[in-house]
């Protein structure tokens, strides 16, 4: 049997209408849920396992063209200051020659050489 | 509620159900759209406020966007919605302060109150209701809003269907004993 007390509750309680807009706002509020973030779209671009070897692929070539560059680079360096050193040698060693020819043509010309 | 619009109700959840597990990205503002009055009206009368009630049905809407993979049948996804309804406005409830700011039911209710036959005494109900310890305003808003039994209730809540039943019965007592002062008052 019906109560006049739970019919009034029945009405007084009856499903509301929702403030307008409502439903574009939980709509809006799941798309920024929905939208992925750097790191997860980055993650997910990587999920596909072709793109994830050639990405490895590509770092792998990057790093073994940074190290062959840098090897590249020392060599260079090696050879520069080496060059430098053969030079600075065959400056030294012209020098000597050109000291002793001089002192070679001192004799045969006869000037007399304490030091020698 | 009419079980026809009830069954009407269900086919669409069912339908939008069936469009999401196909990718079809509008079935979510379907469903959103299907049950959004019973949500938003579950935290309402918890809470009396427009605006909370808003922010805390967004909240549910959010959490089933989240949960979806879970929802097995329509009628699963309308005891979610119940249940997650009410716990997250009885969480509401218990942040807010004991009493309620009085001018929050003054907010006009177009909609509701134009179909009121006494919109005075629905007011004075609705204002009742939500003095209400929670546990027995949940039982009453599930029993009296959604129209749903005892048992679907107890299942809701996760409370013995013998609770369910006291509280009901204690509520029922001291509602009568407040609109009877409210009579007595306004007379």
């Amino acid at each position: 049997m019906m109560n006049p007390l739970e019919d009034k509750l029945r009405e007084a309680l009856r499903r509301k209408a929702v403030p307008e807009g409502f439903s574009g706002r939980v709509l809006a509020r799941t798309r920024e849920l929905a939208e992925p973030k750097f790191w997860d779209r980055l993650n997910a671009f990587l999920a596909r396992p072709a793109l994830r070897w050639a990405a490895i692929g590509l770092c792998l070539v990057i790093a073994g063209s940074v190290a062959y560059r840098g090897r590249q680079e020392r060599q260079r360096r090696e050879g520069e200051m080496a060059r430098v050193q053969v030079r600075q040698a065959l400056r030294i060693a012209s020098l000597k020659l050109n000291e002793a020819r001089r002192k070679v043509q001192d004799i045969n010309r006869g000037t007399p050489q304490s030091r020698l | 509620m009419d079980i026809s619009v009830t069954t009407a109700r269900l086919e669409r959840s069912e339908d939008a159900l069936a469009r999401l597990a196909l990718g079809d990205a509008t079935a979510f503002a379907d469903i959103v759209q299907e049950h959004q009055s019973m949500v938003f009206s579950i935290a309402y009368h918890f809470l009396h406020d427009r605006s909370l009630a808003e922010e805390a049905a967004q909240d549910v809407f959010l959490r089933l966007y989240r949960n979806l993979a879970s929802i097995k049948s329509p009628q699963h996804l309308v005891f979610w919605l119940r249940k997650v309804a009410c716990r997250r406005a009885l969480d509401e409830v218990r942040k807010l302060p004991k009493t309620p700011p009085a001018s929050l039911e003054d907010v006009a209710e177009p909609v509701a109150n134009a179909q009121d036959s006494d919109p005075l005494l629905s007011r004075g109900l609705r204002r009742m209701v939500a003095s209400l310890p929670e546990d027995s305003r949940a039982v009453i808003i599930l029993r009296y809003q959604e129209e749903l039994d005892l048992a679907e209730i107890a299942r809701i809540l996760g409370l013995p269907l013998n609770t369910v039943k006291s509280r009901l019965e204690r509520s029922l007592g001291l509602l009568r004993e407040k609109l009877n002062r409210w009579a007595g008052g306004a007379a």
